[in-house]
Parts: C-alpha cells; structure tokens; sequence
C-alpha cells in the first residue's frame, strides 16, 4: 500500500513539473516577442512591453525564468490580465464557483441517471426496457451535447418558456433560482456521462448478477430487490468511481462547451473568451489550473480505487 | 522466405470472414451505407448540392424547410442543405486527419513502449502529460499558439486521442511479445524492427481498427465542437459547427437553423458506432454484446 501511493505520488508530480513546462513554452512557441504577444491587444504601448519584460523577467534565461514563474505560480501570483488590470488567479477565483456548481449537479444526474438505467438494463435482460435502456445510450454517445443543448433551450425556453436559457445564480444565494437556472445545462452537461455510466453499470451488473456470490444470496433466501441493490449492485458501484475518473477530461471540455451555450460566467466561458481576445496570461493561468487540478483528482481517484480494491495494489498498474 | 507467401491467404480468408459478418449484422450494413453516402456526398458536394455553399439570396432570408430549401435557408438566404453537405467535407476531412495524427504518433510510442520495458516510464510521462490536459483546453491552448483553423482542429484532436492509442498498441504488444511466433522469429534471426513491424504490428491491427472506430466519430463531433466555438474550421469554410454557432444568433426566427445540421452530425455518428459496433464484433467473437 504505502509503496504503490509512493510511486503514484511520485508519478503525479512528474507529470505536473512536465505539464507545467509544457504551459510555460507553450506561450514561447508563439512566433515573434513574448512580451509583446503577452501584452495582448496592448502589444504596440512600449511602455506596457517594458512592463512586462521586467516583471516576467524575459531578460535572463529560459531556465532561471522557469523558476521564477513557478515560483510564482506556486505562491498564486498568474500574472495580470493586460485586458481587464486584474491578477489572472483572482479572475479564475471568481469563475471557478461556477463551473464546480455546474459539475457537482451534472455529475449527480450523470450518475443518477447512469445507474439506474444501468440497473434496469441488466435486471431486464433482453426485454424492451433493456433495449430502450441501450437505444438512450448509443444516442447519448452520438449526440454532441451542444447540439442537445441547444435543442432542449429551443424546447424549454424559447417553444414552451418553462426554464431561463441563460445566466447564474449561486446556490448559496437562491437555491430555488440557482436549481432553475442550472437544471438545463446540468442535464445536458450530465447526459453524455450517463451514456457511459449507464454503459458501464450494465456490463458490470450482469458480470455480477452470474457470479457465484449473488447465487448464494439467492440461495439463502435474499429478495430479489435485496440481492439486486445490497449484492451486485455495491460491487458494481467501484466502476462509477472510474469513470469519474476516467471522464473528468470530458466534464471539463463538456462545461467549456455548456457554459458558453447557457453563458454562464465560468472557468470555461473565461477560457473561451481570453482566446477570442488574446489574452495570454489568462489562457496560461486557465490551461495550468485545469492541469493542475486534473493531476491532483486523478491522483486522488486512483489512490480511492486502491483503497476500495485491493487488487489494484497488489496487482501493480491498472490498465 | 516461403513463410510470406503462406501467412497472405490466411490473412485474407480472415479479412473476407469479418466482412461477411459485418454484412450479416443489418444495424452494421445500415451504418455502412449512410457513412458510405456521406463519403460520396461530401466528395461530390459541388455536384450533388442545389446550391453553392456560400450563394446569399437576400430575397429568401430564414425560410422555413420547403421544397426547393428542404432544411431551409438562414439569415443571408443560404441553403442550409447545400452548406450541410459542404460542411461534411470539414467533418470527414477532420475525423480521418486527426485518427491518422494519432495513429501516426501513437502506434510507434505504443510499439516501443510494449517492446522495451526500460522505455515504458518514458512513454508513460508522456501520455500523463498529454492527459494532463482535457480536450478542450488542449485546443484552447492550441487555438491561441496556432489560430482557429482546420489544421488546429486536426492537431487538437489527434493530440487528445494519441494516448489511448498508445495505450491499446502496448496493450498488444505486451500481449504478442510472448508469443510463440514471435520467439520463433527471433530464433529466425529476425531484428527488432523486423518483429515489430512484420509480426507483432499486423496482429495489433485489429484492436487499432476497433480503437479507430470510436475514435472517427468522436472526432467528427469534436470538429463541430471546435468549429462552433470558434477555434476549428473558420469561414467562409462550411462546417455543421459553424452552422449551429450561425444559429444561436436567430434562435427566435429560424430554430430550423439549429435542428438539421445537429440532425446531420448525430445520423452521421449514430452510423458510424453502429458500423463500429459491427466491425468490433465482427474482429472480436469474444467481446460480442448480445
């Protein structure tokens, strides 16, 4: 145990030191002088240049200036937006709220949804629950969910007005407002992982539902409900820890897309916008958040696996 | 050297054998022939299109679907039909490049690592690294270093799906080292290139066909995605993202705009897991689902 998180650990911050390389060069590969592509749309105010060049340090070498900007990276300091004046980490403090709000309720339909058709589609074999069960799936899986998002504000906001098509309210203000305001885009960010949790649940359930333990539980006189929920389907749950591992690239891609879509002012309509305005430090502090925090949650997710299955300490890597 | 001709007539007995029953399979058959008119439609769009994809006719701006505009027309009067099979063009164009990068990138970092265990934590940082960035901010980053474009969206995507390919690829090839043909080419005197590339790449190819049917559709709506964001296929080039990004503007007036291109991307994916589905059965006994 204490060895396999040793080498996970280890793994993990290899991985960040060479993400954040790749962050920190990825704004150097950019043709012509940083300094000027970093000050964005103030790139011909010399003044500003100056500004730049002495406070990112574009004077020494590469090395030293690596350092140097995860030093600071470290201690919070992403540098300043040249479009808006503000620090880079305080912008991305106030949008985070918003994405994380958004991804907690998508995740709960995602899994809500996932499992219980997952359910229903092994228990039902080869009736038309299951069937219907997989025709959602296959479709959900084709869907691109933007497109899904915009049918279903045509359907819900514009066809038959029930739900607001766009903007944020927190949870913590108005939960009755927020819950209205986020119901759409959650479903809509949740329904492409339910695809893939339903998928998943299924297959696992009906290895489950064969195996010799459930036979037991049956033979000993369990409930059907009893051995469905109590037996197979708490061995099945290890797999949902997975795939939010696994999909957690996707939930964030999904919430770029979603809240551009609803505009809701988060992490991924942020991102989005500093593109379209070339805003450098942003889009450096944007990318290197994400990876950052991708890095650490995965970290966390397998370290939980291996808590819950014993086997995949024992057995080395999981593939 | 009479090993070579020997090994191509089973090779081609098993190829004839997943046809047949792919062709046996009608969700399969059915997916084949939408992909395949796909295919004929975005090569041919100059010939099969009623109009020219960027032919505004003020006169007719945001008519609902009819005879002549079948899907209707936007706001510039833009047959939205025609600039649907224009936009498959971008679509299949992006969903085949962005498998080729990553295939081109990843079979041979897969190969490797499988092969000589010293490299695999190499591979492996690499890959991390890759995954370290989801998709999206991936092309995020992408589209701010090279600009929107359809090259960035080829680049994006076939980055985001090359560890995956890596991994299947070392999967196999930890799977074929093993193996005793392959022990029986070494006591052949064959090199290492030559057992990678004459006996455990061509064995591996199967589970990369399977890996490649997820991947294309997976990549088509990536392109549309990109594309409606603003970082993929700019215009005047049609895409089906660009359409629905169009269609956002006039939701309210034209909600046609935004139902037949997503129509078109889910028929065109829905088709290609349903061909992918057969295939993956068809190269797989085992793994059938029914």
């Amino acid at each position: 145990m204490g060895r396999y998180v040793l080498r996970r650990l280890l793994e993990s911050a290899v991985t960040l030191i060479l993400a954040t390389i790749v962050v920190f060069l990825g704004i150097r590969a950019l043709p012509g002088d940083p300094a000027r592509t970093l000050a964005g749309e103030e790139g011909d105010n010399p003044a500003v240049i100056a500004a730049i060049r002495q406070s990112y340090g574009l004077d020494q070498p590469l090395p030293v200036q690596y350092v140097r900007y995860v030093q600071k990276a470290v201690t919070g300091d992403l540098g300043r937006s040249p479009r808006t004046g503000l620090p880079v980490a305080e912008t991305i403090g106030h949008a985070l709220p918003v994405t994380l709000q958004l991804a907690a309720f998508a995740m709960m339909v995602a899994i809500l949804i996932g499992i219980g058709a997952g359910v229903i589609a092994a228990v039902r074999r080869r009736r038309p629950a299951e069937w219907g069960a997989n025709a959602v799936a296959l479709i959900g899986l084709s869907v691109p969910n933007f497109w899904f998002g915009q049918m279903v504000i045509l359907g819900l906001a514009i066809a038959y007005p029930i739900l607001p098509a766009s903007g944020f309210v927190s949870i913590f203000e108005n939960p009755v407002e927020s819950f209205r305001h986020l119901l759409m885009p959650a479903v809509v960010l949740g329904s492409g992982l339910a695809a893939v949790i339903m998928r998943q649940t299924r297959s696992a359930m009906l290895d489950a539902l064969t195996a010799d333990y459930v036979r037991t539980a049956r033979a000993k006189g369990l409930s059907g409900g009893q051995v469905i929920f109590g037996h197979a389907l708490r061995n099945s749950l290890i797999v949902v820890i997975t795939i939010v591992g696994l999909e957690l690239g996707a939930l964030i891609s999904g919430a770029v897309v979603t809240e551009q879509l609803f505009v809701l002012p988060g992490f991924g309509k942020l991102t989005i916008d500093a593109v379209f305005t070339r805003d450098y430090p942003m889009i450096q502090g944007v990318v290197l958040v994400t990876a950052s925090a991708y890095i650490l949650i995965n970290l966390a997710v397998d370290l939980l696996y291996s808590v819950i299955d014993p086997r995949i300490r024992v057995g080395g890597r999981a593939l | 050297m009479t090993t070579v001709p020997a090994t191509i007539p089973v090779a081609l007995s098993t190829r004839r054998r997943v046809a047949r029953r792919v062709l046996r399979n009608p969700l399969a058959v059915l997916g084949l022939v939408v992909v395949c008119v796909a295919m004929l439609a975005a090569l041919l769009a100059d010939f099969v299109a009623p109009f020219a994809s960027d032919q505004v006719n003020f006169a007719e701006p945001l008519r609902p679907p009819s005879g002549t505009h079948i899907f209707g027309t936007d706001s510039l009067g833009r047959d939205q039909f025609s600039r649907a099979i224009f936009g498959l063009r971008a679509s299949v164009a992006v969903g085949l490049l962005s498998v080729v990068l990553s295939l081109a990138v990843g079979v041979p970092f897969g190969l490797l690592a499988g092969f000589y265990g010293w490299l695999d934590p190499l591979v492996s940082r690499f890959t991390d690294t890759l995954l370290a960035f989801p998709f999206l901010v991936l092309a995020v980053g992408l589209a701010a270093i090279l600009g929107p474009s359809l090259f960035t969206a080829v680049i994006a995507i076939g980055i985001a799906q090359i560890p995956r390919v890596v991994r299947v690829t070392r999967g196999e090839t930890l799977r074929l080292r093993h193996m005793d043909f392959v022990a029986a080419a070494v006591a052949g005197g064959a090199n290492d290139f030559v057992l990678l590339r004459r006996h455990i790449l061509p064995n591996a190819i199967n589970a990369l066909i399977v890996q490649a049917t997820v991947a294309v559709p997976g990549a088509i709506i990536g392109e549309a995605v990109l594309s409606f964001l603003g970082l993929g296929v700019r215009p005047p080039i049609p895409s089906l993202g660009i359409m629905l990004a169009d269609a956002q503007a006039d939701v309210q007036d034209g909600p046609w705009m935004a139902v037949f291109p997503g129509v078109t991307i889910v028929i065109l994916t829905l088709a290609l897991n349903l061909l992918g589905d057969g295939l993956r059965d068809a190269l797989d006994p085992r793994e059938s689902r029914s």
